[in-house]
C-alpha cells in the first residue's frame, strides 16, 4: 500500500474533524450539528458505494461499462443544471444535451488523439471531471440566459419589432451570457498553479507521482475543462436561444425574480 | 354598448372575435373591429383596458387565444412574420435604445441607410442632423422617444403602431410628432395610436376604438366629428 494513502483506521480517525465541525456548530448555536453529521455520513456511504461499484466496473465493465457510467453522470448533471435554470422552457433536455455533447466531444477527442488510455480506470475519473465542468458551464449559461431574456425583454422585442429574426434579436444577450459562463474556466486556466494546486495534480502527487509527471496530467485536465466548458456553454446557449422563442419569433413568457410571468 | 360605424376607407386590419387571456384575466374579450387604411385610428380607454395588447396583436407580438386578426383579408399567421413587422412597425411607450450611437440606432432599422437618409429621418422627428454623430447615452427621454420613432421609420413601414408616442415629449416635440403623423397618413400610411391625450387624438385621429376591461365599447369616427357620449 502507498504510505501516502490513509488506512481505514486513518479514515475513522479523520472523523475527529467532523466532530470539530459539529462542536463549532453547537458552540455557536447554529443548529447545524445534525446536518453536518448527516452530510458526513452521506459522504462516507456514497463514496464507499461508488468505490465498490467502480471496482466492479474497472474489473469487469471495460470501456462499455465506462461509457454507461459516463452516461449516468451526464443524466444526473443535466438534471442538476436544469434545476438551476428553472423557468426556462425545456431546461432538462437542453441542459442534458449540452453536457452530453461537451462530454462526448471532449472525451472522444482525448481518446482519438491517444492522450488518455481507453481504460475504464482512466476514462471514468477523467470523464467525471469533464461532466462536472460541463455541468457548471451549462448551469451558468442557462441561468444567465433566462435572467437576460427576462430583464432585456423590452430590448429584445424592440429588435423583433424592427423585423429582426429571433436569433439576431437575442444575439447580444446570448453572447453576454456565454461570456459570463466561460469566465470562471478561463480564470481557472490562467491562475492554475499560482493560486491553488488543482485536484488532479494534488491527487497524483499524494499518490506518489513526481510533480513534473503530475503537471503533464494537469495541463491536459485544464485544457479539456476549458473545451468542455466552452462546448457545453455554446450548446446550451444555442439550444436555449431556440426554445426561448416560438415559431412567430416571439419571446416566450418567462418567470421574473419575483416568480411572476413576465411578458 | 358596442357601436359600429362605417369605415372611412378599405379595412386594412380586421379583428374577428379576438380574445386574449393571461391566466384568469381577459386582456381582450371578443373584440371585433376594423381598422381602415390610410388614416389614423386612436385606441383609447383607461389603463389596463387592453390598448397595448391590441397594438401588439397587429404585428404578432401577441397571438389571440380565440378569434383571428387579418391584414388585407389574410390571417396574420399566413403572412411572413418578419416581413409583417417591417411593414407594421410598433413604437413602444418607453423608449428602448439598442446601440451606443445615434447613427447606428437608425441603421438598426435599416442597415443600408446613408448619411442623407439618416439626417432626413432625424428631420422628420424634429431632431437636428448634427445628432447623427452623437452617442445615445446622453439623450433626453423626449429625444430618445423621437429617435425610436425615426428608427421605426427607417424601415419605410406602411403602418405605424404608436403607443403613447408623446408621453415623454414637451409641447413642441409633441407637435412635431403630430405633424409627422399627419404627413404619414397623407402619404397613404396607416397609424394606430394608443394615447391618453384626448386632445391629441381629437386632432389627429379620424376614428376611435374605445376599450374598457378588454371589451370594445365604442368604435367610430373620432370625437372631433361626433360626440361619442351621445351613443353611450
Amino acid at each position: 500500500m502507498n504510505p501516502a494513502v490513509p488506512t481505514w483506521a486513518g479514515v475513522a480517525a479523520s472523523l475527529a474533524l467532523v466532530a470539530l465541525a459539529v462542536a463549532v456548530a453547537a458552540q455557536q448555536r447554529l443548529h447545524l450539528a445534525r446536518e453536518i453529521t448527516i452530510a458526513a455520513a452521506r459522504a462516507g456511504a456514497q463514496l464507499a458505494a461508488v468505490g465498490a461499484i467502480l471496482l466492479l466496473v474497472f474489473t469487469h465493465g471495460g470501456l462499455a461499462g465506462a461509457a454507461g457510467w459516463l452516461a449516468l453522470m451526464v443524466l444526473i448533471a443535466g438534471q442538476v443544471a436544469a434545476r438551476r435554470a428553472r423557468g426556462l422552457p425545456k431546461a432538462l433536455p437542453v441542459a442534458t444535451t449540452a453536457v452530453a455533447a461537451a462530454t462526448a466531444a471532449t472525451i472522444g477527442t482525448l481518446l482519438a488523439l491517444g492522450v488518455i488510455s481507453p481504460q475504464a480506470r482512466v476514462v471514468i475519473p477523467v470523464g467525471g471531471m469533464v461532466v462536472s465542468g460541463a455541468m457548471a458551464a451549462a448551469a451558468v449559461t442557462l441561468t444567465r440566459l433566462r435572467e437576460e431574456a427576462a430583464a432585456a425583454r423590452p430590448a429584445i422585442e424592440a429588435r423583433l419589432c424592427l423585423g429582426m429574426p429571433a436569433d439576431r434579436a437575442f444575439a447580444p444577450h446570448l453572447h453576454a451570457a456565454l461570456r459570463t459562463a466561460l469566465i470562471p474556466s478561463i480564470d481557472a486556466t490562467k491562475t492554475v498553479g499560482l493560486i491553488s494546486l488543482p485536484g488532479a495534480m494534488t491527487g497524483l502527487i499524494l499518490a506518489g507521482v513526481s510533480p513534473p509527471t503530475a503537471i503533464r496530467y494537469q495541463i491536459v485536465v485544464m485544457y479539456m475543462l476549458l473545451a468542455a466548458a466552452a462546448l457545453a456553454g455554446l450548446t446550451a446557449a444555442r439550444l436555449a436561444g431556440r426554445v426561448l422563442f416560438d415559431d412567430a419569433h416571439r419571446l416566450r413568457p418567462l418567470p421574473t425574480p419575483t416568480g411572476k410571468d413576465h411578458r | 354598448m358596442t357601436g359600429r360605424m362605417p369605415s372611412t376607407g378599405p379595412a386594412l386590419f380586421s379583428l374577428e372575435q379576438v380574445t386574449i387571456r393571461r391566466g384568469q384575466a381577459l386582456l381582450l374579450d371578443q373584440v371585433t373591429c376594423q381598422i381602415p387604411a390610410g388614416t389614423c385610428t386612436a385606441v383609447t380607454g383607461p389603463s389596463g383596458a387592453g390598448k397595448t395588447t391590441l397594438l401588439r396583436l397587429l404585428n404578432r407580438l401577441e397571438e389571440p387565444d380565440a378569434g383571428r386578426v387579418c391584414l388585407d383579408g389574410r390571417a396574420l399567421p399566413h403572412l411572413d412574420v418578419l416581413a409583417l413587422r417591417r411593414r407594421v412597425a410598433l413604437v413602444g411607450q418607453a423608449p428602448v435604445l439598442l446601440t451606443s450611437r445615434v447613427r447606428d440606432e437608425l441603421r438598426a432599422g435599416q442597415p443600408a441607410l446613408d448619411q442623407d437618409q439618416a439626417a432626413g429621418l432625424l428631420a422628420q422627428v424634429s431632431l437636428p442632423p448634427a445628432m447623427l454623430a452623437r452617442g445615445t447615452a446622453g439623450l433626453s427621454g423626449g429625444e430618445a422617444q423621437r429617435l425610436c420613432l425615426a428608427r421605426a421609420l427607417a424601415a419605410a413601414p406602411q403602418v405605424l403602431l404608436l403607443d403613447e408616442p408623446t408621453s415623454a415629449l414637451d409641447a413642441s416635440s409633441a407637435r412635431a410628432v403630430e405633424q409627422l403623423a399627419a404627413s404619414f397618413t397623407a402619404a397613404g400610411g396607416t397609424i394606430v395610436l394608443v394615447s391618453h391625450d384626448t386632445a391629441l387624438t381629437r386632432r389627429i385621429a379620424a376614428r376611435t376604438l374605445e376599450l374598457h376591461a378588454g371589451r370594445l365599447t365604442i368604435t367610430g369616427p373620432a370625437p372631433n366629428t361626433i360626440d361619442l357620449r351621445e351613443h353611450a
